[in-house]
């Protein structure tokens, strides 16, 4: 019998060459493993016509041999691999044994997303989780919620655990430039992200479990000789869909028509406004957006060196990445580095641990009028974009800055305002930067004095060092003209000090783990520094120059909250086909009442797995359905992340007469305690074809008790604060589908595919005694958002309207008793302004105001999710994840803005505005000073929009080089690839991006848009090589 | 594990856990109620100066419904924010007062001597009761009207300081007084004549035994007990001219002394500003704010009325009160309160002269003939500010006359200082019309302010006025 050698490489489907792979001949024990560099070398018989070739945790794969006697073979990872495991809290756990409602999304899929933290690219991935990018500034924190909104005062983000170590969320800068900790890691130091989602997944992090907790692992090294690695991409991002100005001749006419108009009905402004010309004598015609937003560059670079031998194991990376945002001046910079060990130290003890910096800065000229709280700034970039009147440009003619006493020069306008300030000016000259240097770091030691037993104490930090700088120019912006700055420190340390001890133990067909654990946790936050205003001279733009006065900042902090905890978990499995898994937690918590410091959680969670069972896998039933599993689980979480302090009495200290005083400032709640989330959970896992179709289903309600709502008490107890109460209630409920099919299995061209989609649905139920709602507000100013006993968190909540009247183009308000009004602002002929009319043309005393809004549509989703393909031909691989959601509702406040007859610019829209009798339009007509017709003054249901999109949120085409042209390059593996974030985006919303969030996180006020900045789409061209 | 942490001390702010444990905390606690008094929205200085511009002394230029527009033209609501917040800023400071009883009892009076404790315990009392009676002219129907029946204030005499709903009925008008009475009463068997350490004027910024019961000569007059103003009076006014107690209170020379340097022996009592930010009245709250012309630094947002007391013709040109008045674009200002921004002027809350005009009206009203005592008291407050004025019962042809020469002389010697709307209330007379401003009647529904609305949206006891 001839034999000849078969020599190769396996890979694995970023091209990286995997070490210890078994390559066999099908049939016989004849086989091989790569060595260190992926490299195998196999004697085989004539005539053998493939080999097997299996690596735990990746697919097995039969290869057809051809004459080739050297082969690459690509494998990829396994998910459905028996051996897979997840990390559930305090530990890993077979996939297969999981009772309760976890998904994992993979490093390598978010590792290239041009995001700057990882949570961002997670949209669409996982079924129930609902990711929002607020908008187009870098480094936000986007909206996250699984499975609904659990809370209306707390927050709703999940509890985010970065390798054992619970991570700050939200925004931790105190400047216009966000500061998401979790851009502490690059995404591509990340091997996997685990979330869980019910109470039998999250109760072991008890008091924190109720939004369900985000388990990131990073990686590690594996074995073999030591992996060299680069990653990098470049690319650019641009705005879309941005709004349709009027240029400068059509806001001149425009305007001087609403002037006319307003002459027509008895008032005659002496205002009017005019085109003016440039040094060259040419029309000035600025277009605003393009002084704000610009056309983005960024970068990314990450080397990373790995590896492991039998007793040491160890990761180093380091990265860079520069990443501007498509807002002028705004950039997120950071430079990282990870390192981690792991040491086995004799037979039973290991121990090791990581240390991870980063130097995050974020920057912005100012603000972008996009945060939580922003939205009316009057320097919000965005805002001051498409509001600034055309006709007047940044500069004067002689090259200064076009500016009057602090806001925008009106050149030839007269008696009229033409903006608000000059945002060149504020984007030549201001600062808001936040500067975070960020260190995660923890160690571990680990001894398993029997095989069975494994006693583990790990301590880990969470360091954010903040510095917050902030200077506003004198010339024009908010701290015009004395100018100011800011230099605020802000700290937010924590850390945790766990100990765990577990015994996993079989006999004969029933496995037990149980592991018992204790856990503290101290986080501090402190905010201190000063502001100085009265700048002696321009060059003094930091708090160390020279100027006039120096005061404390307005709010400075200095608080911490304290975690002390217990917890155990039960697992039982019966021949792996009856599972029962209890997790208990104990929680004490420094932040709430003295008299309720203590909680007690649990989840508990059976499942059978059908498939398993003889009668099934010997049925013909079974050999379709090759796999089956059935779960339920019930659980009570909870959620105690109200802000430090808020539930003691205090006496602040003022002064009187010069001398020291201390005065009753704060009430608390003896009594308060955590929010309680009681959550079941039913579902199913099935595999078909062996598994190539596979899927979950899962339905789940959450009732939410005890939610903490700051009533309001009569003046005349005389309490000096609102009283934070554990009184209201509301549920969540839906059904989660996720399918995965291998849909086309060719040697040469695969396609799979991952489809997920969620049906959520909130309502509230309680709110406080006596109170059948709570209106809550956009920046402190619009009242559009209402929690309402009997609807769902955050609705809509605007004054109704009838359209315009073609018999006079007036807009026609619907009063809260449902009688019909017309407003006019000049209409009585008297020169007085803000004029009601019946619908029949009769003077009326009533008038209709937000106080007639009512709740309007839902800003909730009905259903959400995301479709994921990969195809791969030959050495060409393409992905594409759409998602997609329907249902909600957002309020397009900037469209109020766009349509705003004061000096503001406005949208093309008003060109249809109504002009002549029985013109029928959605325009009201124009009369200059009116900002109630088009609902700048209170919102109005015209600006509501349905929120349904579906979007092309990554796409990627990846060439990877083959194994032969590597081979003459001593590489091991390249990947080059060419990707776009955004690329496409299908919706009726006529605003930039219906995925938006004025409010940031805040639970109560989402889909809401207003003045917000657009999202960018990106394209990137990247670059992995593997030495 | 650190338990210890679980219940944490924080480092910014004093837990009431720890507030009664040092002798120094419990008396910034004292200084804190003063501090709570002392609000914008309540004695500093807004509740004087709602109280003037209700009566026909000045003129709003402004037009501004945060700076009492509403109040001076009787068009407020319930709603209104001077409604809401000064009920609100009351009753912060009156539950203060209780908290602060509260605590005394429970540990303050072991960390501090027993005659310490009864001071600050007065101090409360006294605060507490002002708060009440100044309430009253606002929110309640004055006296003269059904007092038994008419509703007066809630009344809470415990701290409030836990989540609950706090639904309690209004008590009657009767009852609020007599409550006011009572701190006051108390407030003046536990308050020392004066203090130990007057160097930063505590005999004037805290309160003493003559201010309880300057206050109560104020309070029974407003409910027309003239004996009791009378017994009162009696026991800081001395028989016989020059008047003056026992303490020292008497009149300054010069009226002018009386709010320049503040700490005067006239001062019963006034709430000090400096101009630290914590410590200065903050904006659109003090009297120099409102009343001042801009030529001074002020906001000119009041004019005195032109046709008002400063048209009076008895009101000689040679009285030192007439200073007190600018004309600054043609148009008459008050400058009584001249400090400009931060506006440090300190808030007279009584000063011996109104003691001394109480007695008087008290006098004549109880006997109802021209009363010796009352024109020596008229004149002394009249002689001081305009040395060619002497008044002797031959000045007066009725009682009538004197009574009229009484309520005049309040007119000028007060204005600007926030009793003209409770002095029109007494007496039930209308409010007199004022530049656009129409008269308002007592039988008006305006004639006092409506309740807040807040109050009666969260206190479903309370009822609208």
């Amino acid at each position: 019998q001839n034999n000849r050698t078969v020599t190769g490489k396996i890979i694995d489907e970023t091209g990286v060459p995997l070490a210890g792979v078994t390559v066999a001949i099908p049939g016989t024990r004849t086989g091989t493993v790569t060595n260190a560099t992926g490299l195998f070398s196999l004697n085989i018989p004539e005539g053998t016509k493939a080999v097997k070739v299996s690596f735990i945790g990746y697919e097995s794969q039969t290869v057809s041999l051809t004459d080739a006697s050297d082969i690459t073979i690509k494998i990829k990872p396994d998910n459905k691999s028996l051996s897979e495991v997840v990390v559930v809290g305090y530990g890993t756990q077979k996939r297969v044994e999981i009772t309760g409602s976890i998904g994992t999304v993979k490093g390598t899929a978010i590792a290239q997303q041009p995001v700057q933290s990882f949570d961002g690219a997670l949209g669409g991935r996982v079924a129930g989780v609902q990711i929002t990018v607020p908008n187009g500034v870098v480094n936000n924190p986007p909206v996250f919620r699984i499975r609904g909104t659990n809370s209306i005062s707390l927050s709703s983000y999940p509890l985010i655990v970065i390798d054992g170590v619970v991570s700050f969320t939200g925004d931790i800068g105190s400047t216009a430039a966000p500061t998401n900790p979790l851009a502490g890691i690059n995404p591509n130091d990340i091997e996997s992200i685990d979330i869980a989602k019910d109470a039998a997944a999250t109760s072991i992090y008890g008091s924190r479990g109720a939004n369900g907790v985000v388990f990131v692992t990073t990686k590690k090294g594996k074995q073999g000789k030591a992996k060299v690695t680069y990653s990098g991409w470049v690319g650019e991002a641009q705005a879309q869909r941005l709004p349709k100005l009027l240029n400068a001749q059509q806001y001149v006419d425009n305007k001087n028509l609403g002037i006319a108009h307003a002459a027509a009905d008895g008032k005659n402004l002496g205002t009017s406004f005019a085109i003016n010309e440039d040094k060259n004598g040419n029309p000035i015609n600025t277009n605003w957006l393009d002084v704000v937003y610009r056309k983005a560059v960024s970068h990314s670079h990450a080397i990373s060196i790995s590896g492991a031998n039998d007793k040491t194991t160890y990761y180093m990376s380091a990265g860079f990445t520069d990443q501007q945002g498509i807002l002028r001046r705004n950039e997120f910079v950071r430079k990282n580095i990870l390192f981690n060990i792991d040491q086995k130290v004799g037979s039973i003890l290991t121990i090791g641990g990581k240390i991870s910096y980063a130097n995050e800065k974020n920057l912005s000229a100012n603000s972008s009028g996009s945060l939580e709280g922003e939205a009316f700034n009057s320097g919000g970039l965005a805002r001051l974009a498409f509001l600034t009147g055309p006709n007047v440009s940044p500069y004067l003619n002689d090259g200064s800055y076009n500016v009057d006493g602090g806001v925008i020069g009106t050149m030839g306008n007269v008696g009229v305002q033409s903006g608000i300030y000059n945002p060149q000016v504020i984007l030549d000259l201001d600062r808001s930067n936040s500067i975070n240097n960020h260190i995660q770091s923890s160690i571990y030691a680990q001894l398993r004095p029997f095989s069975w037993v494994t006693l583990r104490t790990q301590y880990g930090i969470d360091q954010n060092h903040i510095d917050n700088e902030l200077y506003e120019n004198p010339i024009s912006g908010d701290a015009s003209p004395t100018a100011e700055a800011i230099n605020a420190t802000g700290i937010y340390n924590r850390w945790v000090w766990d100990n765990t001890i577990q015994f996993d133990k079989s006999f004969g067909k029933h496995s037990f783990s149980l592991l018992g654990g204790t856990e503290e946790e101290k986080s501090t936050k402190e905010l201190f520094g000063i502001d100085r205003t009265g700048q002696n001279d321009p060059l003094f733009n930091n708090v160390e120059g020279g100027w006039q006065t120096t005061n404390p900042i307005s709010s400075p902090v200095n608080t911490y909250n304290y975690l002390v905890s217990e917890f155990g978990r039960l697992n039982y499995n019966y021949a792996e086909k009856y599972f029962i898994s209890a997790n208990l937690r104990r929680d004490g918590n420094s932040n709430l009442g003295k008299n309720a410091k203590y909680g007690n959680f649990y989840g508990l969670s059976a499942g059978w797995t059908v498939s398993n069972e003889n009668f099934w896998s010997h049925s013909s039933l079974g050999k379709t359905l090759n796999d089956l599993k059935l779960k339920a689980s019930y659980g009570k979480v909870g959620n105690a992340s109200i802000s430090d302090f808020k539930s003691f009495s205090f006496y602040g200290s003022k002064l009187y007469n010069g001398d020291p005083t201390l005065y009753y400032s704060q009430a608390g709640n003896d009594y308060l305690t955590w929010e309680t989330s009681k959550q079941l959970n039913i579902g199913l896992s099935f595999g078909l074809f062996d598994s190539r179709l596979h899927g979950e289903f899962n339905w789940y309600r959450n009732n939410v008790d005890g939610l903490i709502l700051f009533v309001p008490m009569p003046p005349s107890a005389g309490v000096p604060t609102t009283i934070p109460k554990n009184i209201g209630s509301m549920y969540n409920t839906g059904e989660e589908i996720a399918l995965g099919a291998t849909i086309i299995n060719h040697k040469n061209f695969t396609w799979n595919s991952d489809f997920n989609i969620s049906f959520n649905r909130n309502k509230i139920t309680n709110l406080y005694d006596g109170a059948t709602q709570i209106i809550s507000q956009t920046s402190g100013l619009e009242s559009v958002s209402v929690q309402k006993v009997g609807d769902p968190i955050g609705m809509i909540f605007v004054t109704r309207t009838a359209g315009v009247d073609p018999a006079n183009g007036k807009r026609i308000f619907v009063a809260a008793d449902g009688q019909k009004f017309e407003f006019s602002l000049y209409g009585g002929g008297d020169g007085l302004a803000n004029k009601w009319m019946t619908t029949d043309g009769k003077t009326t005393t009533r008038s209709v105001s937000g106080a007639d809004a009512v709740a309007y549509k839902k800003t909730n989703p009905t259903f959400f999710g995301g479709w994921d393909n990969t195809f791969r031909y030959k050495s060409f691989e393409l992905g594409i994840l759409a998602t997609f959601q329907a249902g909600n509702y957002v309020y397009y406040g900037t469209n109020a803005g766009l349509k705003d007859q004061r000096y503001w610019n406005n949208s093309t829209d008003v060109l249809h505005a109504w002009n002549t009798p029985n013109q029928k339009t959605d325009v009201p007509r124009v009369v200059y000073g009116d900002n109630i017709s088009n609902g700048s003054s209170f919102p109005l249901d015209v600006n509501v929009f349905k929120g349904d999109f579906i979007k092309l949120r990554s796409v990627t085409l990846a060439y990877y080089l083959p194994g032969n042209v590597l081979t003459s390059t001593h590489l091991s593996s390249v990947k080059l690839y060419v990707s776009s974030n955004n690329l496409g985006i299908w919706t009726k919303y006529p605003g930039p991006d219906p995925e938006v969030s004025s409010n940031g996180n805040n639970p109560g006020l989402q889909g809401i848009d207003r003045n917000t900045l657009a999202n960018g789409r990106t394209l990137t061209f990247g670059l992995n090589v593997g030495f | 594990c650190q338990k210890s942490l679980l219940y944490p001390t924080p480092t910014t702010q004093i837990s009431d856990i720890s507030a009664f444990d040092t002798p120094e905390r419990i008396f910034g606690q004292v200084y804190g109620l003063y501090g709570q008094l002392k609000d914008g929205n309540f004695f500093g200085e807004r509740y004087q100066i709602y109280n003037e511009v209700r009566g026909e002394e000045f003129i709003n230029l402004k037009g501004n419904a945060f700076t009492a527009l509403q109040t001076w033209n009787f068009s407020v609501n319930s709603n209104a924010q001077e409604v809401e917040n000064l009920w609100s800023s009351a009753y912060k400071t009156i539950n203060a007062t209780n908290v602060f009883l509260d605590g005394m009892t429970a540990k303050g009076n072991t960390i501090v001597d027993a005659a310490t404790a009864d001071n600050y315990t007065g101090e409360a009392k006294f605060i507490r009761g002002l708060s009440f009676y100044s309430l009253l002219q606002l929110y309640a129907r004055p006296y003269w009207d059904n007092p038994t029946t008419n509703p007066g204030l809630v009344i809470y005499l415990e701290g409030n300081k836990n989540p609950a709903s706090y639904q309690k009925a209004r008590s009657t008008v009767a009852d609020s007084y007599k409550q006011a009475l009572s701190d006051l009463d108390s407030a003046e068997n536990l308050l020392p004549e004066s203090y130990e350490d007057n160097s930063k004027g505590q005999n004037t910024t805290r309160a003493t035994k003559g201010a309880a019961i300057a206050i109560k000569t104020r309070v029974y007059l407003s409910m027309g007990n003239y004996d009791q103003v009378i017994a009162e009076a009696n026991k800081i006014v001395s028989p016989a001219a020059p008047f003056q107690s026992s303490a020292g209170l008497a009149l300054v020379a010069n009226i002018k002394d009386a709010f320049a340097s503040i700490n005067t022996t006239e001062n019963i009592f006034s709430l000090p500003f400096t101009s630290a930010d914590v410590d200065a009245p903050g904006t659109q709250n003090s009297f120099a704010e409102y009343f001042l012309p801009s030529s001074l630094g002020g906001k000119a947002e009041y004019s005195l009325n032109a046709s008002g007391i400063v048209a009076e013709a008895t009101w000689g040109a040679s009285d030192a009160r007439r200073d007190f008045v600018t004309i600054s674009g043609g148009s008459p200002y008050l400058i009584k309160f001249s400090t400009p921004s931060p506006y440090t002027d300190w808030a007279p809350i009584i000063r011996y002269s109104e003691v001394l005009l109480n007695l008087a009206e008290a006098l004549v009203r109880k006997n109802n003939t021209v009363n010796a005592q009352a024109v020596a008291l008229l004149s002394a407050v009249r002689h001081r500010s305009d040395p060619s004025v002497t008044y002797t019962t031959a000045s007066f042809a009725s009682a009538t006359a004197l009574l009229d020469a009484i309520l005049l002389e309040r007119r000028i010697e007060f204005l600007g200082e926030g009793l003209r709307g409770p002095d029109i209330t007494r007496q039930g007379i209308a409010f007199p019309a004022k530049g656009a401003a129409s008269s308002t009647a007592p039988t008006s529904p305006n004639y006092i302010w409506p309740m807040s609305a807040d109050e009666l949206n969260q206190n479903k006891l309370a009822v609208p006025n």
